[in-house]
């Protein structure tokens, strides 16, 4: 404050000014990332005339009636994303609060590891399940069979298996959204309620349950878009099952010749309402009520004494990391080293072959490279773009920043594949050199991770008292001012899980980059996710292991620097 | 060798050779005029011939190639070109035909034009492209050793750089070769239901399967089929994948290429021809229309139609396409496209063949749950 009380007196029309322009600039940036591809999305939806003619020679709602016909996809999808989100969410939950607010052993380095589903490729957590649960190779059940029993003991490929898959793998991106809200929260809350005599779960649940619920309804937001657009999960374990979701069907339509777009883009938009209707859920939740846990008071975080139970604790994240981490990477290491992935290989069987290959291929070596720095742009500049824009939404008084919330949502209620139709079009027309590039790229990635920034910066600045801000601006300082040295700080840790969210994406995305990719922009997943349609699954495995490996040490040197970092400022 | 069983090859030129020369009838006497028209120098290089300016086209220095084939796939072909011409930088990008298709189409509607050589899996894709001016005449001087049926109409186009057959494959641990279907009509057997596996519509071969045997066996054979609830995959590579474990017990579009490469693996899978014939794809490719890279294109395409790259599309185990050149040596195994007889559309029956393309969708999708 008093480096704020420091500067010459603002000048009212100035700090309007500033803050209108950086509002302009990103509601312009939102316009073009967004709703410039959507509007060819629904042009696409809408169009009834002649086939793969651009643009449109006849509109029309046919191509929305026609989805009457696929009605037993649409309730697939519904299906497999309510129980996938449920179990993330009490995944992310669960792991969340035993690691930010009990005292939980070994908490740090269970921490680290809860995060590293979501390093994965969601392909490799499907490809792993695969291996360990189909019903009649899967690991799982020969060595069932090899012990006398009779038939699958499991079914990975079931609605259910699918569910199950998604939500361990999405588990973690509910951990690091919420578990940066409940990092935020002044224990004082809890402790007070001890004080008055509740226990340790009523305090969870009648406390920090529900000042830490526009965390958790927005990832519930998140990850039920996440569930609605998956493609990895339910294209390996449904396809095989005849169980087809929108995102699996979609890609049918626009594999087979003649290319359904129009029917697509239906399918996709079609998904907007679902979508807004969850979030017009979340805005009456949220509406009118104060979740300030972050106020001038300071705090020290600290846990609860769980006593014995903390060992309980610890196996129940011991066990979700077993599950999501270890089990998978396991399975694919073993499938990864042989010719043809079996429980009981001979040994002859063994190979290297598989890493030969991968690490023959250019085009993975330069896609890893072009994923990598990707990530850190989209990473980078997706914070500053969605940090704004957040603020805006939680914050300003500009009007129709209701509407702004909806918009950001558009990018995460139509599957990405659908969505980069959109892109491709919107781009392909401009006279600029971005289309086929790795700018196109970064456009999109920008455009659909949107939604994941906004989501998880959104919770934290929601329990963010709003006198901070007004103290600073009393004592003369200007916005952007403010924004730096009071705003960005608290936020720190929301910003920091919002990087790392959207860095990780950016690397492991697939339904966007596989139609945008240039010649020479090529990326990681869609290379794993070709090798799994035209390959091997055991070439799979090794690629999707390097890209995991590769992933990994990115993230440990991201995590070393901003500690050093955060080492000299202190 | 292949465990091929219970029929013996059967030649494919004894079978398909009056037909196809009728059909092949008007394509013919078009080829003398397009090679007529051929104004451009004939250059050898190497050990073929090529009407492409080898010194303007390493002064391109680059080509880019769109293909329905994977990555390895694609690759390789970039690289064997690249071995014999070490100064052209071949690019590509690949993607699913539908996609692909409707790729390029944007591009061009909207004045893009980077695009050198384009692949498509299926005629029917190819025909549409050329219908919407997207090839670039090239008549190439390797023109001569392709029969007329395996050249666009008109010459110059497009030609077929390979061809894919399918055949009947089981799982060896799970079905006795006794129980195993020895022709088509045997896949209908109930003890299948749940246990067999096909492609998605989106295949370009499963669309000829559908539309010969069809022909062969009448409109009821799929729908007898259907009642198995066969599953469907994107790609040959999942399907022997499923095999090879168990996941299914047979295959009914088998390609031998997907099989050479399973088995080669030491998987537990037997190859069945079945003599009433083999549903063969083939798939297309041509310079593309103005192409930014012309020379360069043009010695791509007659290079992939030369003995070389015919060599490099027959032997690489991520493609293994039978080559039609005339004189195209023996394919991996040793045996030659005409020791097969294979069931694929003529040229005379290719606008029924095409119009039945939304019926096929549509039973297709429809069988396999989608």
């Amino acid at each position: 404050m008093s480096t704020a009380l420091a500067h010459p007196a603002h000048r009212p029309g100035r700090v309007v000014s500033a803050q209108m322009v950086a509002m302009a600039v990103v509601i312009a940036v939102v316009a073009i990332f967004v709703l410039y591809p959507i509007f060819y999305l629904l042009q696409a939806a809408l169009d009834v005339g002649a086939p793969n003619v651009r643009p449109p020679t006849a509109y029309g709602l046919d191509n929305f009636s026609a989805l009457s016909k696929y009605w037993e996809i649409m309730l697939n999808t519904l299906v497999v994303t309510f129980a996938a989100t449920i179990m993330a969410l009490v995944f992310g939950f669960l792991t969340a609060w035993i690691l930010t607010r009990t005292n939980v052993p070994f908490q740090r380095t269970l921490e680290q590891l809860m995060a590293v589903p979501y390093y994965v490729t969601p392909l490799l957590g499907a490809l792993a399940w695969n291996f360990l649960g189909a019903p009649e190779s899967g690991f799982i059940n020969q060595l069932w069979r090899g012990m006398g029993g009779h038939g699958a003991l499991i079914d990975i490929t079931s609605a259910m298996g699918i569910a199950w898959v998604m939500a361990l793998f999405e588990g973690s991106v509910a951990f690091v959204m919420i578990g940066a809200v409940m990092k935020s929260m002044d224990p004082a809350l809890e402790e007070a309620s001890q004080l008055v005599g509740a226990g340790r779960w009523r305090t969870m649940l009648r406390v920090t349950l529900p000042l830490v619920a526009p965390g958790v309804l927005g990832a519930a937001i998140f990850v039920f878009a996440e569930m609605l657009g998956s493609f990895s999960a339910a294209l390996v374990l449904g396809t095989p099952a005849r169980f087809y979701v929108i995102t699996t069907a979609i890609y049918q339509f626009v594999s087979q010749y003649p290319p359904r777009l129009p029917l697509a883009a239906a399918m996709g938009v079609s998904l907007f309402a679902v979508m807004f209707l969850m979030l017009y859920l979340y805005r009456r939740v949220t509406a009118n009520r104060s979740f300030v846990t972050i106020s001038g008071k300071a705090f020290r975080p600290r846990t609860m004494d769980m006593g014995w139970l903390r060992w309980v604790l610890f196996a129940i994240c011991a066990l979700y990391v077993f599950l999501s981490v270890v089990l998978p990477v396991a399975t694919l290491v073993y499938a990864s080293v042989q010719k043809l992935a079996v429980a009981f290989p001979k040994a002859d069987n063994f190979t290297l072959d598989n890493y030969r290959t991968a690490l023959s291929l250019n085009a993975v070596r330069s896609a890893l490279s072009n994923s990598l720095v990707l990530g850190v742009l989209t990473a980078t500049i997706g914070v500053a773009l969605t940090g704004l824009l957040a603020w805006m939404i939680q914050r300003s008084r500009l009007p129709g920043r209701g509407v702004l919330e909806y918009i950001v949502m558009f990018p995460q209620a139509v599957p990405r594949l659908v969505f980069a139709f959109g892109m491709m079009w919107a781009w392909v027309v401009l006279p600029l050199p971005i289309y086929g590039t790795f700018w196109i790229l970064l456009i999109a990635y920008l455009a659909v991770f949107l939604p994941l920034g906004v989501r998880t910066i959104s919770g934290v600045i929601m329990q963010l008292d709003k006198s901070l801000d007004e103290c600073g601006q009393v004592c003369g300082a200007s916005w952007g001012f403010r924004l730096r040295t009071i705003t960005a700080p608290l936020l720190r840790p929301g910003l920091l899980a919002a990087w790392l969210l959207i860095f990780v994406a950016s690397v492991r995305e697939l339904g966007a980059s596989i139609l945008l990719m240039g010649p020479d922009s090529k990326v990681m997943t869609p290379a794993i996710a070709e090798a799994f349609f035209s390959t091997s699954s055991e070439l799979t495995a090794a690629m999707a292991l390097i890209q995991t490996f590769v992933v990994g040490a990115a993230m440990v040197l991201f995590m070393l620097i901003t500690r050093r970092a955060a080492g000299v400022r202190a | 060798m292949f465990d091929f069983k219970g029929t013996k090859p059967t030649t494919r030129r004894a079978a398909l050779q009056a037909g196809l020369a009728v059909a092949a009838m008007p394509l013919t006497s078009l080829l003398p005029r397009h090679a007529a028209a051929q104004t451009r120098p004939v250059t050898k290089v190497l050990d073929f011939t090529t009407t492409a300016d080898v010194a303007k086209a390493e002064q391109e220095g680059e080509f880019l190639f769109y293909t329905h084939d994977g990555e390895p796939a694609a690759a390789g072909i970039c690289e064997a070109f690249a071995k014999d011409f070490p100064k052209i930088k071949g690019k590509y990008l690949r993607a699913q035909n539908g996609a692909l298709f409707t790729k390029v189409l944007a591009e061009r509607s909207a004045g893009r034009f980077t695009v050198d050589v384009i692949q498509f899996s299926e005629p029917a894709t190819a025909i549409d492209f050329q219908k919407r001016g997207g090839y670039q005449r090239h008549v190439s001087p390797q023109s001569e050793f392709y029969a007329p049926e395996h050249l666009s109409n008109p010459v110059g186009d497009n030609f077929c750089v390979g061809v894919t057959f399918a055949g009947i494959c089981y799982n060896t641990d799970k079905v006795k070769a006794e129980d195993a279907p020895k022709n088509w009509k045997d896949i209908l057997n109930p003890q299948w239901l749940n246990a067999t596996s096909v492609k998605q519509s989106t295949s370009g071969l499963q669309f000829v399967q559908w539309y010969e045997l069809r022909k062969l066996y009448g409109e009821g054979f799929w729908k007898d089929f259907a009642k198995l609830r066969p599953r469907g995959f994107d790609s040959r590579a999942q399907l022997f994948d499923r095999l090879a474990k168990g996941d299914d017990k047979v295959c009914a579009l088998a390609e031998l290429a997907g099989y050479l490469l399973q088995k080669e693996k030491g998987a537990h899978i037997a190859f069945v021809t079945p003599p009433d014939g083999l549903p063969a794809g083939t798939l297309w490719n041509g310079v593309v229309d103005k192409a930014p890279h012309p020379e360069a294109a043009r010695l791509f395409v007659d290079w992939l139609m030369s003995p070389r790259g015919q060599a490099h599309y027959q032997n690489n185990p991520f493609l293994y396409y039978g080559s039609v050149r005339k004189d195209a040596p023996p394919m991996p195994g040793g045996t030659r496209l005409r020791d097969f007889k294979l069931l694929t559309p003529g040229a005379a029956e290719m606008g029924t063949y095409m119009a039945s393309q939304e019926a096929f969708n549509k039973e297709w999708n429809g069988m396999l749950g989608l």
